[in-house]
Parts: structure tokens; sequence; C-alpha cells
């Protein structure tokens, strides 16, 4: 972790903050039966007042809800928390199905008595873990009201026929919503004041460039920049509801320089990453017509990389 | 090169223009397509660059200037090549493919002027063409001969991308003066007819009038470069001619509605944004125009729309086997729709359950009617208008269309609702009402007369049909309004100026806006109003705001029983509540 320690040196995070970090980390020793629950990011998230606020709030005690549109690094940065803090990371996706006992745990039978069988959200609580609640305002809140009391100052989860858990003091849970799309509803207010809010902005040019580069050393950074503005580009045109935000996908363009270095032409990785992302063929003629007034279709390899 | 152009493909060629200029949302006065309706990737990026960097309006303002003379056309052109070379100096560092990109426009210049019919060839400036040649010559490295006076106009027309918006304008300006002794007026053309105003924009249209534009439809669906008709300018509309009536009245013969009940209409309809408007409502049996009246382009439309008819019959016979299936699954699904809703209603009597609410009534009033029973099951007291857009931009569906309003119409008269079948189209400003099916015609074979040409301008034709009268024996029953559609109304007659001096063109938002208007004014006056979509992707959000949900979309055949009988059972319901 002392590369992340030191990416965040170098963005400029606070060190008072960081050092916060750092003592958390030697006051929590992970357990050797869930160190392979710490999470290895692949990648960082780029922000610096974005992981101020996020670290202050943890090491506040508080819980963080990362709010935002989609491709705005929530879950990396929710992934790279659990990394810096050293804490096993338990990871929920929430679906319109999603119930209680899928949170906290449902009752088996195992060949003797029926006995508890915990959830994630009772072993992240009895672990001291990261509970990291992905899309939670994709679940109905009527299932969410059992977090409550894990959620604020009680700090406990009451299951009913078993006993009480008490949060051990370490455990932090860090929720994803993203607003703007089908299914999603939002947060009531009670569960809303248990968190402290972060809005999660877009990510800025700059930070862009940094990321590709950071996992593309070798690009060409002319082309880089270019890919850059193209993402901006198609950012804007889904901002003005010209095509819907499916082609938005930073993980599509990342995953399409992977793709050329593997030796596919730009315009083949832009197809397959990006605009076919888009399943309204008028839609993937506007998202080409962005896309051939930046990067030429035939660049190859040896273009986008340096040799 | 630049003009100003409907097609399908605007909305496209405005997404190209917008992403250039960094924002989106504006007003584009210019757009580029080639020839053949697809739009000049290339171009409108230069466009759009001219937005970002020196600001359109700055542009369309000079260009307004010059408007009304006759060599507009001309400059507007060249100027354009001026501006192409200053915001690609500009942009090139901000964005390095422009340079591949102005190669492959360069490579496509030459391409397509070896495409060109010698006709079209002959249709071009010289001199614009000598200066678009030298342009693309010296970036493709081609090399070309030039006058001595052409070789400096190229160099004119180099306008360096150092220039700022006030410097473009001296250079446009300098570049005019210097090679055409022209001035522009600092203000844009004086009126020309009395009583008119000026018309700044005219030249984009005055070469050519509307006219039935029927032999190209290929029956294979849209594409992007379907249709491409050009509008009339942005100038003060001034109604139709005699000239116009008369081509009307030979292509479609005599005007049914008449005298004071055309009048009427026409005072109640053609006002407003409308202005100057006309209309004309026909059936083929409505008798011909005497043959003075023919000339040879009303012969052609004739013939053309006879040949439609042909191929009409010809794809609902080719394809009869499944018309014949659309058709019973089509009348299952309506029956079982009407059945669903036509149950029977509890009505008043002197004996059944009682009304506790009207129970005092008895011993009051003495009025023995306080029981509730099944009342009798009511006959389908509906009856049905199909009106199918007939604009060109249906060109290339024009026997799908067809079919469809045919098999609509025959599965309605199979469950005995009587139904009426009218195209609409705007030509010339009339916008025509073509009936292919009344009331009381058996048969729908009518319906195989439709062809698509013209333009649209939905929300009079949606008004008219809303005002015209029914049949006596159908005065009490509940009308329905299906418009097969595709969302896009547009026409050459522009929007009549209502608060402002100069008319905008009929189309986009503002034609959106008054067909949905219309709509609402149907349904307030009781007419239950749906949409069956065929269009693009493009237009959903038109047809939503038109029709709301009283809509569905359609995209091959095999779908039209269910979305047709989903849109009855959603005007059923709309008229129950």
């Amino acid at each position: 972790m002392d590369e992340l320690f030191a990416f965040l040196q170098g963005e400029g995070v606070n060190e008072a903050l960081l050092r916060g970090a750092r003592e958390f980390r030697d006051a929590h020793p992970v357990a050797a039966e869930h160190a392979g629950r710490v999470p290895t990011p692949e990648y960082f998230y780029y922000g610096r007042r974005i992981w101020e606020l996020a670290l202050a709030a943890l090491l506040a005690g508080q819980n963080l809800l990362l709010a935002g549109p989609k491709a705005t690094g929530k879950n990396v940065l929710a992934e790279n928390l659990a990394a810096l803090f050293a804490r096993p990371m338990w990871n929920v996706s929430f679906h319109i199905n999603t119930d209680a006992s899928a949170l906290v745990g449902t009752d088996t039978y195992d060949g003797r008595a029926v006995v508890f069988r915990p959830g994630p959200i009772w072993l992240c609580a009895h672990e001291g873990g990261f509970g990291v609640l992905d899309e939670i305002n994709m679940a109905k809140n009527e299932a969410l009201a059992v977090l409550h009391a894990a959620l604020d100052f009680r700090r406990s989860l009451d299951v009913p026929g078993y006993d009480r858990l008490e949060l051990r003091p370490e455990t932090r849970f860090i929720a994803t919503m993203n607003y703007g799309y089908a299914g999603t509803r939002d947060l009531n207010e009670a569960l809303t004041s248990r968190f402290a809010v972060l809005d999660m902005p877009e990510i800025a040019e700059t930070d862009l460039q940094k990321l590709i580069s950071r996992r593309h050393p070798g690009i060409n950074v002319k082309i880089r920049d270019q890919l850059v503005k193209l993402y901006a580009e198609l950012e804007r045109k889904a901002e003005s509801a010209e095509i819907s935000d499916s082609a938005l996908d930073l993980r599509g363009l990342l995953d399409s320089v992977a793709l050329m270095e593997r030796g596919l032409t730009s315009g083949d990785a832009l197809e397959l990453c990006i605009v076919n992302k888009s399943f309204d063929s008028y839609e993937r003629t506007l998202i080409r017509d962005v896309i051939s007034a930046r990067i030429p279709a035939d660049l190859t390899r040896g273009d986008v990389f340096r040799a | 090169m630049i003009k100003k152009r409907f097609s399908g493909s605007a909305r496209r060629a405005r997404n190209i223009i917008w992403n250039a200029a960094g924002r989106y949302g504006f007003e584009t006065p210019f757009m580029a397509f080639y020839p053949n309706g697809t739009p000049d990737g290339y171009f409108n990026m230069v466009v759009g660059l001219v937005e970002k960097w020196l600001g359109l309006s700055r542009v369309w303002a000079f260009f307004a200037r010059y408007g009304g003379d006759r060599r507009a056309e001309e400059f507007d052109e060249l100027l354009w090549l001026g501006l192409e070379n200053c915001v690609y100096e500009k942009e090139l560092a901000e964005r390095p493919i422009l340079e591949r990109l102005r190669k492959a426009r360069a490579e496509e210049f030459f391409d397509m002027q070896k495409r060109l019919s010698r006709q079209q060839t002959e249709m071009q400036s010289m001199l614009v063409y000598t200066q678009q040649e030298a342009r693309w010559a010296s970036v493709s490295g081609r090399s070309v001969l030039l006058s001595p006076r052409e070789r400096r106009m190229a160099e004119a027309l180099s306008f360096p991308g150092v220039l700022d918006a006030e410097g473009v304008v001296a250079a446009m300006e300098a570049f005019l003066l210097e090679f055409f002794r022209f001035v522009p007026p600092s203000e844009p053309a004086a009126p020309k007819k009395p009583g008119a105003l000026a018309s700044l924009l005219l030249r984009h249209e005055h070469k050519r009038r509307d006219t039935l534009l029927v032999r190209t439809g290929t029956a294979e669906g849209d594409h992007p470069r379907a249709v491409q008709v050009t509008h009339w300018g942005l100038g003060r509309y001034i109604g139709p001619s005699a000239e116009d009536e008369a081509y009307i009245r030979a292509v479609f013969g005599e005007n049914l509605l008449a005298g004071r009940e055309l009048h009427a209409l026409e005072n109640e309809l053609c006002c407003g944004i409308d202005e100057g408007c006309r209309l004309w409502l026909t059936a083929p049996s409505a008798p011909a125009a005497g043959s003075g009246a023919e000339t040879r382009e009303t012969a052609s439309a004739r013939e053309d729309a006879a040949r439609q008819h042909k191929k009409n019959e010809a794809f609902l016979h080719e394809h009869s086997r499944a018309v014949q299936g659309s058709i019973r699954r089509l009348t299952a699904r309506i029956d079982a729709v009407l059945s669903s809703f036509l149950r029977r209603e509890p009505e008043p009597s002197r004996a059944g359950r009682i009304r506790p609410e009207t129970a005092y009534r008895l011993p009051l009033l003495g009025d023995t009617r306080v029981f509730l029973r099944d009342g009798e099951e009511r006959e389908s007291e509906l009856c049905v208008e199909l009106l199918l857009d007939a604009s060109q931009s249906r060109m290339n569906v024009q026997e799908i269309i067809a079919s469809e309003a045919y098999i609509i119409a025959r599965s309605l008269e199979n469950v005995h609702i009587p139904v009426r079948v009218l195209a609409f189209r705007s030509l010339r400003g009339f916008t025509v009402l073509e009936r292919l099916k009344d009331w009381d015609e058996h048969g729908c074979e009518g319906v195989l007369r439709y062809f698509a040409g013209g333009w649209n301008r939905d929300a009079l034709a949606l008004e008219t049909v809303g005002r015209l009268k029914s049949d006596i024996a159908l005065q009490d029953r509940q009308r329905m309004l299906l418009v097969l559609t595709d969302a896009s109304p547009n026409d050459s007659a522009p929007l009549a100026a209502t608060d402002t001096l100069l008319s905008r063109e009929y189309e986009g938002a503002a034609a959106v806006k008054a067909a949905e208007d219309a709509v609402r004014s149907l349904r307030a006056g009781g007419m239950r109003v749906g949409a069956v979509f065929h269009g693009s992707t493009a237009h959903i959000e038109n047809v939503h705001q038109i029709y709301g949900h009283a809509y569905v979309r359609i995209q091959k055949a095999a779908q039209l029983a269910q979305g047709v009988s989903e849109l009855l059972l959603m005007l059923l319901r709309e008229l129950r509540e």
C-alpha cells in the first residue's frame, strides 16, 4: 500500500489526513484469515479534494455515500479507501429484490440444527471491515431499514432470534449511488442522514490524462490527449441528451487503449469498447461522428504507443 | 455545399456542428450535405468551428447583408472557402485529425467531380468550381492551372488563422470589393415586392418550386439519405398563387370543399402561424380539372401517382398471405379489446341491487328507479379515422404504409366500426387532404391509391380533419383519429410571422409545438387521437411531445396487430375515464 500512499502524497493530499490513515491501519491490523479481502486497486482515484473529504469523514467515524453520475469513479474510490485503510472489504450489490436476510443473514440447517448464516453486513460488522453498498438506491427503502441502527450512533445490528452484534470500531460503510438512470430512486431521508454525502464530480481532463498514462506509460501523449478530449465530447453530448450515457464509459475508454496495446486498430478498439455500448443504431452513428472527428480509425499499436 | 436544407439527417448534421463548436442547443443557420443527402462531416465541422472561433451570428449577419443579391449563393460558397481555411488553421493544434479529414475531403471533391453528370456539371458555377478545385488541389498536392486573377482570388480566400471575427468580416468585405466590385449594404436587403418585406434568405429556394417527386421511392424503408427537399427562405410568406392553385387542381382534381364551407374553414384555420395557407379536400372521385390545365409537370405527377397505385397493389398481392394473417390477428385483437370494454354497464332500473345513495328518492319522490341492473350490451359506438402522412419523407415506405393502412381499415371494417382514410400533404401552400376511403364506402382498395410527395403541415391537417363534418349517421359515435406518422412536420410555406417581421421555417420545435397544440385542441373537442409512429428514433421525442403517451411505434409489419390494438385499448381507456 506504500504505492497508494506515495501516489496520494504526490497528488498533494493533506499530510495530516494521510498520517491519520496510517495510524488507523496500525491501530487495527487485519486478521490473517481476512487479509485476502483487502483490495489491491487496479486504478487509483484522481481528485485531491475528494480524497481529503473522504479521508476526513472516515477518520471521524462516519459512513460515506458517494453520489454521482456514471463514470465518476465511485467504486474505484471505495476500493481505494479500503486499500488505504487496509480493511477487508465486503461488497454488496443492491438490486430491487434485496431484502434484510440478504444483507444481515439468514437461517439455515447445518445437518443438526437450525443456525444463523451471517450475511455480508453482519460479517463486515463482526470483522471490522469496510462494507461497500453498491448502488444502494436500487433497493427498496423498506429493505434498508435494517441498516439504520448499524449506520447511526448505535453502531449495532440486532438480529431477531439471535444476539445483538456491536460493530467493531473500525467498521465503515461506503455506499454508492448513481442518480438518473432507470430503476434508481432517491434514498429516503432516514437513510441519507446516516451518511456523509460526497457529490462525485466528473473526472477532470488532467486527471484522466494521468489515469491513462499511469496505466499505459508508453502511450503517445498526443493520442492520449485526443482520447481525453473525445471523452469530454461524449460527456457533453450525453449531458445535452443527444445520446444516452451508455457510451459514456470510462472503463470502455481505458479498455479500448488496452486493446490498442494488444494490437487492435484504434477504430476497432473504439467500436468495441465505446460505440457498441449503445444499442440504438442512430445513436451509434452520432457516436461514430464524434470519434471520427478526433481519432483516425487506422491507428496501429505503433502509432498509439512509443516503441 | 453549405445549404440550409431539411433532410432526415439534419439532427446528425447539427450534432456534428454542436460537437465541433463545443456547445449544444443553438440553432445553426448553416448545415452541409452531400448531394445525396448525407451530412458532409468535414464541412459541418467547419460550421461548428466557425461558431467556436468566430461566432456564427457574426458570419451570418454578414451573409444576410447581401442576401438579396443574385450572386448571393456564389458569394456564400466562396466565402465559406475562406472561413474553412481560417478555422482550419485555428483548430489544427487542438485537433490534429483535421489535417487528415481535410485531405480526405479534398479527395472526395475530386471523386465527386468524376461522378457528376453533365447536367450537374453545367449547373455548377465555374467561378466557385475553380476556387474549390484550387483549394482542394493545394490540400491534396495536385497541381491546377489558374489564371493570374484566379490565383489571386485563391490566395485571397486563404483567410489566415490569426484573424479574429472582425478581421474575417473585413477580409470578406475586401474580397467582395476586390473581385466583384461589390460592397454589401450595411443593412439587409430592402423589400423587393410591394407590400412584402425583405426576404433575406430566399436565395436558397427561389430557383425551384415544390413538385411532387414520387419516382425514386425504394419501398425499402428509410435510411439517412432518404429524402432531400429544400425549404423556402425565411421571408414573409405571401401564400399560393393562381398558378399554384391550377397545379393542385390539375394533379388532385377539384376541391370538394367549396363556397361558404371552404371560406369558413379557411377563415377559421388558416390564421396565425398558418396565415396564407389554403385547404384542399379531394378524393379519387372528385371531378378532374379541365384538360387545359394539364402541363407536363402535372401530367408526370399524375402518372407517377398511378404508377405508385400499381406498385401498392402489387406489393399487397405479393404479400397477400402476410397481409391476410395481419388482418385476422388485428381483427381478433380489436374484437377482444372492444368486448372487454363494451361489457354490460349497470343502469338504473326498478329492480335489482339497491343504490343506497339514491334510496331517499323512493319514499320522498316516489321514484322507483333506485335499483341497478346489468344494462344491455351496447354496440361499438365508435368510428375511426385514419390519417396518413403522405409527405415526401415517406417516399421509401409508400407500399408499406399503404398496406398497413389497408390492414387497419379492413380489420376495423370486419368488426363493423366505420372507418374513413385520409392522406395529407402540403404543397405550394395548400394542405391537401385526399380521401382514400369514405365512411360508407365498402372495401378498402381505395387506400392503395396512397402515394408520398410534398410536405407535411401536420397541425393544419389535424385541425382540418377535426373540423370536417362526419356523416349524419355517425354523429352520435365517438370519433377516434389514428395518425400514421413519422412525427417530423415540415413545410415549405413558413410559419407565418405573428410577432416578428420575418417568418420562420415550418420545421423543428416550432412545427412540433404546433402539431402538439392541434392534437390538444382535438382532444379538448372530444376526439380521441393516437399515433402509429413509423419513423426514425431521431423523432421519438417529437411523437411523444405531440401525442403524449397515446402512440405506438411500429418498426415492422409483424408488430402492427399488437401495436394498433394496444393503441385502441389506450384510447378506449381514455374514453372511459
